[in-house]
């Protein structure tokens, strides 16, 4: 698996402005190249607004490019037809952020779970009770039960939930797992248990992890590499462990400066109070 | 006498399946100039003392078993609803967590800021800095100065314009800034912030943290800062309580606390947050610890 993505810009068309005219649009993202490294994990950092999402949806073709190309196994994403897109779709997969509206209130578990199976019946080639089972060992390896298998997503907790949605985005055996701040709905001892579950899964099942976060805590932790998104540019790009320990971009030192330490000897206003 | 005292406060909340026991008896006591951060998991029932103070919680379904909770000596459960009415906004201030659910998005900020003005106004005339007998048109002309001055003191740019503009006009960070400025035209001695940088990137979170300490530096008020973020208490906490099934399992000073945490339960805190240290399979969850262990 490899996937590659050259010189994406992508546009968002202005107001309409009188009969021809449309005011200035916005420029979401500006040039963006990146490559992930097949079965590492790549961060990707940003604030509200600076264009995570869009390039995920941009790698998902969820949302069409202005210019530039997506590389996907070398194939360029964009030129596919919808049939084989949708074919591809099953090695790619998404967590989303939110595990409290990503899931359907009115389908089970074993529905939710079984649901992109059904989607990829081509691809998969599961049978109704091949999927039941399948459900069941998915279930049991992002740490759920069997006796989960017909609850509603309202008896779950958060992290449970998440857990749920990871299950569900590893059902049809992708390559690529897109990982839309998966921990930021959570508590902290939680998110803790997820980012551990989501390392051993990698490790298992030789993932290649997308990882979209604004917490640099949490992409330090779990990421290889890592590249800064600001107003839709990369702004810096490396090893996590150089990106944070040697920030070069202003922009990434503001962000590290602006985390707050849990070590209270290192809190600023401390220091400026007892001076 | 502190600013706050509140002695074995104990909640039980009614659903279909029964009564249950949410604070088992929470003491606190905060001072003036003091910030204490209230850290502790969704469900342990930190929020919900926060609500108690302003007395936010309507019972039923709520239930005080027992306790009390005196803000400078007066005691806020047997108030009455009209003096406890005189003293939120005025003397008790609170931001919530979702700057975008708080605001009501129909009504300019302006008009929402000047509400509140009014009546704090109403309370303590002061507050607009007119005399007990102003005139309805001064005391409305007084509001509105109040509010862009409020507006102005949490660094919202060019505030006398943008007092006129709705919320969705409003990015995330200065939507907090405005129910930060609504909670201060009180001047309230007491300001309980719960979860107010959740929902915010880190760079606006450090924002609004300097914020919140340069208000305490300069009007020597009490904070009560609510939120599971232990990086954020250690960077503006003065004092950190930790909650764990609605009880203070352990409380002090933030060097204290953090640096040598009595309780096993707040270490097991400190080790699920990742720092920049923390090395790939070190991060520590908290639900492979029995629940009892920490009881």
């Amino acid at each position: 698996m490899s996937l590659t993505i050259q010189n994406v810009s992508k546009i968002f068309p202005g107001q309409r402005q009188g009969l021809f005219g449309r005011s200035e649009g916005f420029n979401a993202l500006d040039d963006v190249t990146l490559s992930v490294k097949t079965g590492a994990s790549f961060g990707l950092v940003g604030e509200s607004g600076s264009g995570k999402t869009t390039l995920t949806r941009c790698i998902l073709r969820l949302e069409s490019l202005s210019a530039g190309r997506v590389l996907f196994n070398d194939t360029d994403i964009h030129k596919l037809s919808a049939q084989e897109m949708r074919r591809l779709r099953s090695r790619m997969q998404i967590v989303f952020q939110d595990p409290y509206a990503s899931l359907n209130p009115r389908m089970t578990i074993h529905d939710i779970i079984a649901e992109p199976m059904v989607i990829h019946h081509d691809t998969v080639g599961l049978s109704a009770r091949q999927r039941t089972e399948r459900v069941a060992q998915l279930l049991g390896q992002v740490g759920l039960r069997t006796e989960h298998l017909y609850r509603f997503p309202h008896e779950f907790s958060g992290g449970q939930r998440q857990r749920v949605g990871i299950a569900r985005a590893l059902a049809v055996g992708p390559e690529l797992l897109i990982l839309d701040e998966p921990t930021s709905a959570l508590d902290m001892s939680v998110q803790a248990e997820v980012l551990n579950l989501l390392h051993n899964l990698q490790q298992e099942l030789g993932l290649t992890y997308f990882f979209i976060s604004h917490d640099l805590g949490v992409i330090r932790y779990i990421c290889d590499e890592v590249a800064v998104i600001y107003r839709g540019r990369i702004v810096e790009q490396g090893r996590s462990a150089d990106v944070f320990e040697r920030p070069q971009n202003d922009y990434t030192r503001m962000l590290l400066e602006a985390i707050p330490d849990p070590d209270p000897e290192r809190s600023p206003f401390r220091q400026a109070a007892s001076a | 006498m502190a600013l706050l005292d509140i002695t074995d406060l104990q909640l039980a909340m009614r659903s279909y399946e029964g009564e249950t026991q949410i604070l088992h008896g929470v003491n606190l006591k905060i001072e003036r100039g003091q910030i204490w951060g209230m850290v502790g998991e969704t469900g342990s029932g930190k929020s919900l003392t926060g609500l108690s103070i302003s007395r936010l919680i309507p019972t039923p379904p709520g239930r005080y078993l027992s306790g009390s909770i005196l803000l400078e000596g007066q005691d806020l459960m047997t108030a009455s609803d009209r003096s406890i009415r005189a003293l939120r906004g005025r003397h008790i201030g609170m931001i919530f967590q979702d700057p975008t659910t708080n605001l009501n998005p129909v009504f300019r900020v302006g008009t929402q800021l000047v509400d509140v003005a009014l009546h704090a106004g109403e309370a303590d005339p002061s507050v607009l800095g007119l005399s007990a007998g102003a005139s309805r048109r001064d005391r409305k002309r007084a509001a509105r100065e109040t509010a862009i001055d409020a507006l102005e003191k949490v660094g919202i740019p060019n505030a006398a314009q943008r007092i006129d503009d709705y919320p969705h006009q409003f990015s995330g960070g200065m939507r907090q800034r405005v129910l930060i400025a609504m909670a201060m035209i009180g001047k309230p001695d007491l300001l309980i912030a719960d979860e107010p940088t959740t929902a915010l990137d880190v760079s606006v979170q450090a924002q609004i943290l300097r914020l919140i300490h340069q208000l305490v530096l300069e009007r020597h008020i009490g904070v009560l800062l609510i939120t599971h973020n232990l990086g954020v208490v250690a960077q503006i906490c003065t004092h950190v309580a930790v909650m764990y099934r609605g009880r203070i399992l352990e409380s002090g000073p933030v060097l204290d606390v953090l640096k040598r945490p009595s309780h096993s339960y707040t270490q097991a805190l400190l080790d699920s947050v990742p720092t920049v240290h923390t090395k790939r399979g070190e991060l520590r969850g908290l639900s492979g610890i029995a629940p009892d262990a920490f009881a």
